[in-house]
């Protein structure tokens, strides 16, 4: 474990740790373009040039282990004015596009720019021209060649992480340009606007969305499949004028080294269209063919009324969701399961199973199926077919939001669900199914909420809560909570963490868990 | 003086040429010393690398990690890239097989037996009879398996470039030999030690290795005795510009530069006087008249403010415009840059686009301040030495020449440039 | 793979290039320097071809067509003219030879003339300042270059052309 000097301060690291690792893990931050801790290390940046004593010439600290007695400076007036001409060297050929470039705000090139550049420019030649401007180079990413600072992360991450090879930079010196082959279509195409530390590539959807300062930026972690990658909510709430409407302008990954590294997949990533659209936003009553809107106590009182008139035993029938955070299946199982006695309660699927990779997709599509389990709720082929057979026999269904008319076509499941004395859909989006079911209970999305998932893994992540929930929408917890009050029950949660703390005392996997503990990255239960 | 290499320049290049003067003689008797005799000699001689860089031959070669279980490879720098320089394309036109001696003499002291000769992608004549002496050596037993009778096997591949100077670079020259850009690589690990297909690797010039036969035959205390303290033997100086005999001249290290000029090339065509020397290929700055006595060994030349480089001597006379000559040096260097690092990218190209508003006349004083201080952080910050040759020839002109600077801003073109056509 | 570019015959010839590496890739040059004197040139389908050929992403193909100087997408002439441009031939006049050759074909620099006898380019150092100024023509490095070499390899290759 070599000990050396970093700024005066002494530092211990592991061996074979480089220089600007080591200055992280001690909270010195080194500027860097071309280093990625996910990639190989390319070292033609030079933005990371520190002093090394005993050595001749400023070393990058991406790439120069650290050895004993080794004595660093990494804010010395040298390293500094170094820095300076880094900056402005990349800045000659650089455009003036800040004012039409979506980087800005989170940009590399400004941000230290401020903190290590503050010079007055001197170039007084034409800017070398490059080919692509304002290029779509694949359906998610926009190239801008003049843009890019020949950093080569974004060839790295498809030679490296996709093994697609997309990626390549033509020509040489200060004529090198970044470019791709055919097109750049691959499942994880998204992360390299993320990478790219300008606004070389950027992402097509976000496109002049909304500038980066007006978004607010919430943990959560993905439902897109059983992986559960981390990732930031970022919406804008403040200004509805921009953004078309949507709240929720993108979702970027988090990192988390147990679980997606740094990465997302696309399906992920642009999936959050949902969150904004096709919602269901109010209550709604639908008997005799007339759909009513309703408030969220007549809704209840109605839905409580209709369902104490079946024979629980025998004639109704429920479907879990694996989409359902753990607090709203624990709720779930206590409402129907304990309190009402229903026996007939089914996992289902909301989505087939789809792709799956050896980088992150998963062919599970929900978010919470090993969470189900663990609270008692395991998919059975059998038992589902034998359920939607019985239909007919059925008096009453809860539906928590499966497709079951569009999941199972050749069923003729519109008929029998128009048959049933009692219908109800909790769920989130409108499909075919909710346009025929009698109570339509709103609920929040994932973003809309807080809770945990547990992913394919055994790891429960907290989802937090990032927007206020859509018109009337709530979340499946507080539903359950209205009417397990309806029904004069004796609950006593104030909100997702109470019901996560009395999961956490009832389900032997989830013991001695809590929300502080799961924290940003999240637990794994072995 | 005697000549060792350049003696075979009037001879044919035939190998039956070659084995009347006695040639593969010592390569035969070399392959019965040890390997470590033959780096001791080799390390006695001070033979230093002639390509460019100047590192001790044998100190090289005992870098290079023997039992790692991975095969050594030697690549031959043929590339020939420094402008001014053309040496290596006498040795390979004239006397390839001497090339191939010096070959075999280093695989066998460093235990190789697969070789690479990395030749420039537009020599044609000198790489025809390159590969017409290696299929004579072929058919003679002189490489293959079991060579001169020895149980020694040898590979030799010639692998042509294909048009760029970063070619040259060591670790460009390793990452374009294994097909692909030549994009020089981050050190350390050295080419010693991961090289090749990431194998331990020597790479010499062609130069280098042609005077290994010589060292074997006559001792390398004899070669470190023909040359100074610590850079021994001779070498082939390339001369070009405005003398009257430009060509290749084999000559001691201790030689000055105005030996060079005045005694051996004839001195400057039609009796003009000297401006600027470039003393060792472009990237080596520049030295005025007064500057002429220096020895033209590595050493001496670093002590002056420049290098020994690959001995191409660059001669400009009065008519010479330095401010122009810069302009085409600094174009060379952006032209070659491979763009991998931000300063010598972005700074050759700016540099050079600055000399090009002097030249076309829009120049203002503060440009050269200005193009200081970009000069001053070309060097010493990037993956590879090219944009540290750029850094030194730069300055020199700058520094050695500002008054020529200034007057051509305020007062425009000379009326005289170069000669023309 | 119906291949077009690589034949049989040419496949043989690569394979046997590619023996001598111990990493295929490594061939990449000697075998793009085949096809291009095959066919003056290596066009777009030849560079799928030859990513095929070492099972590379054609965009690495691509990236040693734009980086080496010597290989060209499009044939050049018949007579190809490389000036050199670096210091010791610009020492001795080769600008002015340049923009002679410029004005006589009536091309600039980088291009071809429109009956595809001459192609006009200038190149870097060519490690022949013994004979500067001096031009790579076709195979032959040329010079020191006069107005009288320069015309009679013109007139050599283009009937027509005038002092």
């Amino acid at each position: 474990m070599p000990t050396l000097k970093i700024n005066g301060q002494d530092v211990t690291v592991e061996k074979g740790t480089t220089i600007i690792r080591a200055a992280e893990q001690f909270g010195i931050s080194i500027p860097h373009y071309c280093y990625h801790p996910g990639l190989s290390i390319a070292g033609n940046c030079r933005m990371c040039l520190v002093e090394v004593e005993k050595m001749p010439k400023p070393q990058i600290s991406c790439h120069i282990q650290c050895q004993d007695g080794m004595v660093v400076q990494t804010e010395s007036e040298k390293v500094k004015k170094l820095r300076q001409h880094v900056l402005e060297f990349l800045l000659v050929n650089h455009p003036l596009d800040c004012p039409v470039c979506d980087q800005a705000g989170e940009c590399r090139l400004q941000d230290y720019y401020m903190e290590h550049g503050l010079y007055d420019s001197r170039v007084n030649e034409n800017k070398v021209k490059k080919t692509a401007k304002a290029k779509p180079i694949g359906p998610t990413i926009m190239l801008d060649s003049e843009r890019c600072i020949l950093c080569s992360r974004c060839v790295r991450f498809t030679d490296e992480i996709t093994k697609t090879g997309e990626f390549g930079i033509f020509n040489r010196g200060d004529r090198s340009e970044i470019g791709v082959g055919k097109e750049l279509n691959n499942k994880y195409s998204g992360n390299v606007a993320d990478i790219c530390p300008v606004g070389a590539l950027t992402d097509r959807d976000f496109r002049f969305k909304c500038r980066v300062w007006y978004l607010q930026k919430t943990e959560s972690v993905c439902p897109g499949c059983a992986r559960g990658c981390n990732i930031t909510i970022e919406a804008n709430l403040e200004r509805p004028q921009h953004g078309g409407g949507e709240r929720v302008m993108r979702l970027k990954p988090r990192f988390n080294d147990q679980v997606n590294d740094w990465w997302m997949c696309d399906e992920g990533r642009y999936g959050y269209k949902s969150i904004d659209h096709s919602r269901i936003d109010q209550p709604l009553i639908r008997l005799d063919g007339a759909v009513r809107s309703v408030t969220w106590d007549e809704l209840t009182e109605q839905f409580i009324k209709a369902f104490k008139k079946l024979k629980i035993k025998e004639e109704v029938g429920i479907l879990v969701s694996a989409q359902l955070t753990n607090e709203e299946l624990y709720l779930t199982k206590r409402f129907f399961a304990k309190d009402l006695g229903v026996e007939r309660i089914h996992l289902m699927r909301n989505y087939p199973d789809g792709y799956q990779d050896d980088l992150l997709l998963r062919a599970d599509k929900h978010p919470n199926r090993k969470g189900a389990e663990w609270i008692g709720f395991t998919e059975n082929d059998k038992e589902t077919k034998a359920l939607l057979n019985e239909l007919a026999q059925l008096k009453g269904l809860i539906i928590f939001g499966q497709d079951i008319v569009s999941l199972f076509p050749n069923q003729n499941l519109a008929d029998a669900i128009s048959h049933l004395s009692f219908s109800a859909f909790i769920g989130s989006n409108h499909n075919q199914t909710s346009e025929l079911v009698q109570y339509v209970l709103p609920a929040a999305s994932y973003a809309e909420k807080n809770g945990t998932f547990t992913n394919f893994e055994g790891r429960v992540q907290r989802i937090r809560k990032a927007l206020p929930a859509l018109g009337e929408s709530k979340a499946e917890s507080e539903i359950l909570m209205m009417l397990a009050d309806k029904l004069h029950l004796d609950w006593t949660y104030q909100h997702e963490e109470d019901v996560f703390n009395g999961l956490s005392r009832s389900v032997s996997q989830f013991q001695g868990l809590n929300y502080k503990k799961i924290g940003s990255q999240g637990i794994q239960v072995s | 003086m005697e000549k060792l290499i350049s003696r075979f320049f009037d001879l044919p290049s035939s190998l039956s040429a070659y084995k009347k003067e006695g040639g593969y003689d010592v390569a035969k008797r070399a392959l019965e010393m040890k390997p470590a005799e033959i780096e001791e000699e080799v390390k006695r001689s001070n033979l230093r690398g002639l390509g460019g860089a100047g590192f001790g031959c044998g100190i090289k070669w005992s870098f290079v990690p023997r039992n790692t279980g991975k095969p050594i490879y030697l690549v031959v720098n043929a590339d020939e890239g420094e402008p001014g320089t053309f040496k290596d394309k006498y040795i390979l036109t004239h006397v390839p097989h001497l090339l191939l001696e010096g070959i075999i003499i280093a695989s066998w002291a460093v235990g190789i037996h697969k070789a690479y000769i990395y030749i420039r992608g537009e020599y044609e004549l000198p790489y025809l009879r390159l590969k017409s002496a290696l299929d004579e050596a072929y058919q003679n037993g002189l490489l293959g398996k079991r060579i001169l009778g020895s149980s020694f096997d040898l590979d030799v591949v010639i692998h042509r470039g294909a048009g760029a100077y970063i070619c040259g670079e060591e670790t460009g020259l390793l990452e374009s030999l294994e097909g692909k850009k030549g994009f020089p690589r981050l050190k350390p690990p050295f080419p010693a030690v991961v090289g090749l297909f990431g194998c331990p690797t020597v790479i010499n010039n062609v130069e280098t290795l042609s005077y290994l036969p010589f060292i074997v035959n006559r001792g390398g205390e004899w070669f470190a005795k023909l040359g100074t303290e610590k850079n021994g033997g001779m070498r082939l100086f390339s001369v070009s510009g405005h003398v009257k005999n430009p060509g290749v001249y084999e000559l001691p290290m201790g030689i000055t530069l105005r030996e060079i000029i005045y005694h051996h090339t004839g001195g400057i065509r039609g009796g003009k006087k000297l401006k600027a020397v470039v003393p060792g290929g472009l990237s080596a700055a520049i030295l005025t008249e007064s500057e002429l006595d220096v020895k033209m060994d590595f050493d001496s030349l670093k002590a002056v403010g420049s290098m020994g480089g690959s001995g191409g001597v660059i001669v400009m006379d009065e008519t010479t415009s330095m401010v122009d000559a810069l302009r085409i040096t600094m174009q060379f260097y952006a032209h070659e840059s491979c763009g991998q690092c931000t300063p010598c990218r972005e700074g050759t190209g700016w540099i050079y686009r600055i000399l090009g508003r002097i030249v076309r006349g829009k120049g203002r004083l503060e440009d050269l301040n200005q193009m200081l201080d970009i000069g001053n952080y070309l060097g010493g910050t990037t993956i590879c030495a090219l944009a540290d040759g750029a850094q030194m020839a730069f300055l020199s002109y700058l520094k050695k020449f500002r008054g020529e600077f200034e007057q051509f801003i305020r007062d425009g073109v000379p009326k005289e440039t170069y000669a023309h056509a | 793979m119906n291949d077009s570019v690589i034949t049989p015959e040419i496949r043989k010839i690569a394979d046997q290039i590619c023996s001598n590496y111990p990493v295929k890739r490594a061939a990449a040059l000697p075998v793009m320097r085949l096809i291009q004197e095959r066919y003056g040139a290596i066009s777009a389908e030849a560079e799928l071809e030859i990513a095929e050929y070492f099972n590379l992403p054609p965009v690495d193909i691509r990236e040693l067509m734009t980086f080496y100087t010597l290989f060209y997408s499009k044939p050049k002439g018949k007579c190809h003219i490389q000036i050199c441009r670096t210091l010791s031939c610009a020492l001795r006049g080769s600008e002015a030879f340049i923009h002679y050759l410029e004005t006589k074909l009536g091309i600039q620099a980088g291009q071809t003339t429109p009956d595809n006898q001459f192609s006009l380019d200038y190149v870097e150092c060519l490690g022949a300042c013994e004979i500067a100024p001096m031009a790579q023509i076709n195979k032959e490095f040329v010079g020191p270059l006069t107005k009288e070499k320069l015309m009679q390899v013109l007139k050599q290759n283009y009937v027509g052309i005038t002092d």
